[in-house]
């Protein structure tokens, strides 16, 4: 439909599209592409449970048997997300979204109800199998543990964990026994997760705060700046200890609390640009075309404010990853058994006080990176919106 | 004939921190369907704020409007709540404003934000609201509108922009199209072809434009009524013809006498002295009475006990006593043509009432245009 040859880019496209073209930005995505990668394809990459077997003459996949919802949703939200974005974009943008945002509020709800993996693992079964011969034929994940699976069939007791890097184990193990590579891999999950919904609640509450106070200035503005310094003087760490010393360690809960603090920086952004944009003549225009409330503040002004909050939410993934990653550290992170980054760090101390290097050098260069890359990309994005730095669309 | 648009004696105040300031006072003027009313008037004079007044766009707080009424059509805008506002603007009423470069969203195509207001306004599909905004790209002139529909605003130039504003405001054919100062940004050709796009639109669909300008060629070649505005009121108001053949208020004729004219050989434009009071410290009685040539030349061959010696821009001069005590009101001077000045010969027997100009200029402008480039044939052939 539309002329191929003179695809019109907007403002922000453009800034987009000089961002990706930034070699700093483009190394800090590839990175990030590689956890995405990881986080979606876990159970393939390393995974107690062969992804194909043949035994007694019939093909089944173990892996497939114990999927989780965490990992099927993830698997289809992705699948849905490509073909979306990449396959269908002669489509309008927003119908796109909605299609997207459609999908995977379904795939949640259908897995959670609909998929059921087995309550008990038995991670060595498989292993056993293949020793007794009974399995024909194998396709096993590159890295055949699971991040719970303690090796108890390998028990030895002149060998106690943490075992440091070997032929089997290439990152180690630690002291229950779990292969590190494969930890380092689930965790993948944590840290996108931890950072993307955080920084998502932040910017949600940031932007509606934010736009009411920048749009209806007065006493709307005072108001919503009180609130923005009672919740800009809460120190997050602190309310991450309180709240988990006392109640039970969830990750959900760990994101909101993140988000629930942080989102003051983004709420005196969306207000300084909402105050400037307001009185512009094209919101004035979009009024005095009788548009409504809502699509003026949201249609027109908002798209307008985001450039900005784009930097932060960047430095705020990092700073979401890092702060999760502290509480693991501590401790005080997720529940014992699930993979984190910062909870392989907590070990790398031992029993005897002896550094196991392993168990802090992975996973600390693995947070390096990560938060390093959400900086480089920040930084590439404040670059490119800079309009100081190009001419001002 | 009754008025499309009435406004009777609006008061609008803007409340800042150094006090109340009031932009507009006891504006009244009227536009009839088809009819183009110029408001002329310097910079801060209130044309703008009264224009904005009709839509209800004065930000509130701090605007406020104090009083008075705007009929459109009999019903009371300013009374009208939000919602039944936002169906009279842009369907009923629109307006296009004076920067056509920061008037259109940067991240939307031009046909996203005309077939916005469509949708909204005509209830219609959104393929029938693209049929409508291409239909209307191309009456406004824009050549390919099945392309540039899809182009972005810093794809295009100034006077296209000005064209896709005017696409946008009159997609939704309104009665009343308010033009802020439409072609002030743009540069003179283009100028030329905006206003003659105006006239040829008002042409076909009947509506009423009110045009706010400064510039007295453009309401000499477009308008059919004029009001003119100084210091937060109206100071005169009348047909085209009458005003440039007989202006009876001393700011009109200073107007008229700035405007450069090419057979005069004057090393200095002629101005009017001064600069338009700062609406937080308007002068007492007559507005007008620290520039005005008329009240000084009155005062010199007056008795001193009717005159008042006063400090104004590091001189002083002596004006009459009356300009300084007394604010003028607009009265009837004649058929069709209101002034508020007490030095008209025929103010004091003068009737305040409610200014109504009902007018529609003789010629179209074609015409007109034949008649000057016949006039300048003569002229080579004389």
């Amino acid at each position: 439909m539309r002329d191929e040859r003179t695809v019109p880019r907007s403002w922000l496209a453009r800034a987009m599209l000089d961002t990706v073209g930034k070699t700093s930005a483009r190394l800090g995505l590839i990175w990030i592409s590689v956890i995405a990668f990881c986080a979606v394809f876990a159970p393939f990459l390393a995974n107690s449970y062969p992804i194909l077997v043949k035994m007694n003459g019939h093909w089944s996949s173990p892996m497939a048997q114990h999927f989780t919802p965490t990992d099927v949703t993830l698997l289809v939200v992705t699948f849905a997300a490509i073909v979306l974005f990449v396959f269908l974009q002669r489509f309008r943008l927003f119908a796109r979204l909605s299609a997207f945002a459609a999908i995977v509020v379904l795939t949640i709800t259908l897995s959670l109800l609909f998929v059921h993996p087995p309550l008990t693992n038995v991670f060595e079964q498989y292993r056993d199998l293949a020793k007794s011969g009974d399995v024909q034929w194998a396709l096993d994940a590159p890295i055949p543990y699971s991040p719970g699976d303690h090796l108890r069939d390998q028990f030895d007791p002149d060998r106690p964990h943490p075992w440091s890097p070997n032929s089997a184990h290439r990152m180690g193990t630690d002291q229950f026994g779990a292969d590190i590579s494969s930890h380092m891999i689930h965790a993948c999950r944590v840290a996108m997760a931890v950072g993307f919904i955080s920084t998502g609640i932040a910017m949600f509450i940031g932007i509606f705060i934010g736009g009411l106070m920048g749009y209806f200035v007065g006493l709307v503005d005072l108001l919503g700046m009180r609130l923005v310094e009672i919740f800009g003087a809460i120190p997050t760490l602190y309310l991450l200890l309180a709240f988990v010393s006392v109640f039970e360690r969830n990750i959900y809960v760990i994101m909101a609390i993140i988000g629930a603090t942080s989102w003051v920086g983004n709420a005196r952004f969306v207000r300084a640009e909402f105050l400037k944009l307001r009185g512009q003549d094209f919101v004035q225009a979009a009024i005095a075309s009788g548009l409504k409330l809502r699509s003026v503040m949201f249609r027109h002004v908002l798209p307008n404010a985001l450039a900005p909050l784009l930097v932060s939410a960047s430095f705020g993934i990092a700073s979401a990853i890092l702060a999760e990653s502290v509480l693991s550290f501590l401790g005080l992170g997720l529940p014992v058994g699930e993979a984190s980054w910062g909870a392989l760090l907590n070990q790398a101390v031992g029993a005897g006080g002896a550094f196991q290097w392993w168990l802090g050098t992975y996973p600390g260069i693995a947070i390096f990176l990560t938060v390093f890359a959400y900086n480089l990309i920040g930084e590439a994005l404040r670059d490119a919106l800079d309009p100081k730095l190009r001419g001002a669309g | 004939m009754t008025p499309l648009l009435e406004i009777k004696n609006l008061n609008v105040a803007f409340n800042t921190e150094r006090g109340q300031i009031r932009p507009v006072r006891d504006v009244s003027m009227s536009i009839f369907p088809g009819q183009t009313l110029a408001v002329v008037g310097e910079s801060g004079c209130g044309k703008s704020v009264t224009a904005l007044s009709i839509l209800r766009l004065i930000p509130q707080p701090p605007g406020k409007i104090l009083g008075g009424q705007i009929l459109f059509e009999g019903r009371d805008l300013v009374a009208l709540r939000e919602e039944e506002m936002q169906r009279v603007r842009g369907k009923e009423i629109a307006m296009i404003f004076q920067e056509p470069m920061t008037s259109l969203n940067p991240v939307y195509t031009i046909g996203d934000q005309i077939v916005e207001a469509v949708k909204l306004h005509q209830g219609v599909t959104s393929r029938e609201a693209y049929q409508i905004a291409e239909q209307s790209l191309n009456d406004v002139g824009i050549s390919d509108p099945h392309r540039r529909i899809h182009e972005y605003p810093h794809q295009m130039s100034g006077g296209m922009r000005q064209r896709v504003m005017i696409a946008m405001a009159l997609s939704c054919r309104p009665k009343l199209l308010i033009a802020d100062e439409p072609t002030t940004a743009l540069d003179v050709t283009i100028q030329a072809q905006i206003l003659e796009l105006l006239r040829k639109l008002q042409r076909e669909t009947g509506m009423a434009i009110m045009l706010i300008t400064h510039d007295l060629g453009v309401v000499a070649e477009n308008a059919d009524a004029v009001a003119v505005m100084y210091a937060s009121r109206v100071v005169e108001t009348a047909t085209v013809e009458t005003l440039f053949d007989q202006p009876q208020h001393p700011y009109t004729e200073g107007l008229f006498r700035s405007v450069p004219k090419l057979n005069e050989n004057a090393a200095r434009l002629t101005t009017i002295p001064g600069s338009v009071p700062n609406p937080a410290k308007f002068p007492s009685g007559c507005k007008f009475h620290p520039r005005c040539a008329r009240t000084r030349k009155l005062a010199a061959s007056a008795p001193a006990d009717q005159t008042t010696e006063l400090k104004s821009g590091g001189e002083i001069i002596r004006v009459l006593t009356r300009c300084v005590n007394e604010e003028p009101e607009l009265r009837e001077i004649q058929p069709r043509q209101w002034a508020a000045c007490h030095q008209i010969a025929s103010y004091n027997s003068a009737k305040v009432t409610p200014p109504v100009v009902d007018h529609k200029r003789e010629v179209t402008t074609e015409h007109s245009t034949e008649a000057m480039q016949l006039e300048a044939a003569k002229g080579q052939t004389a």
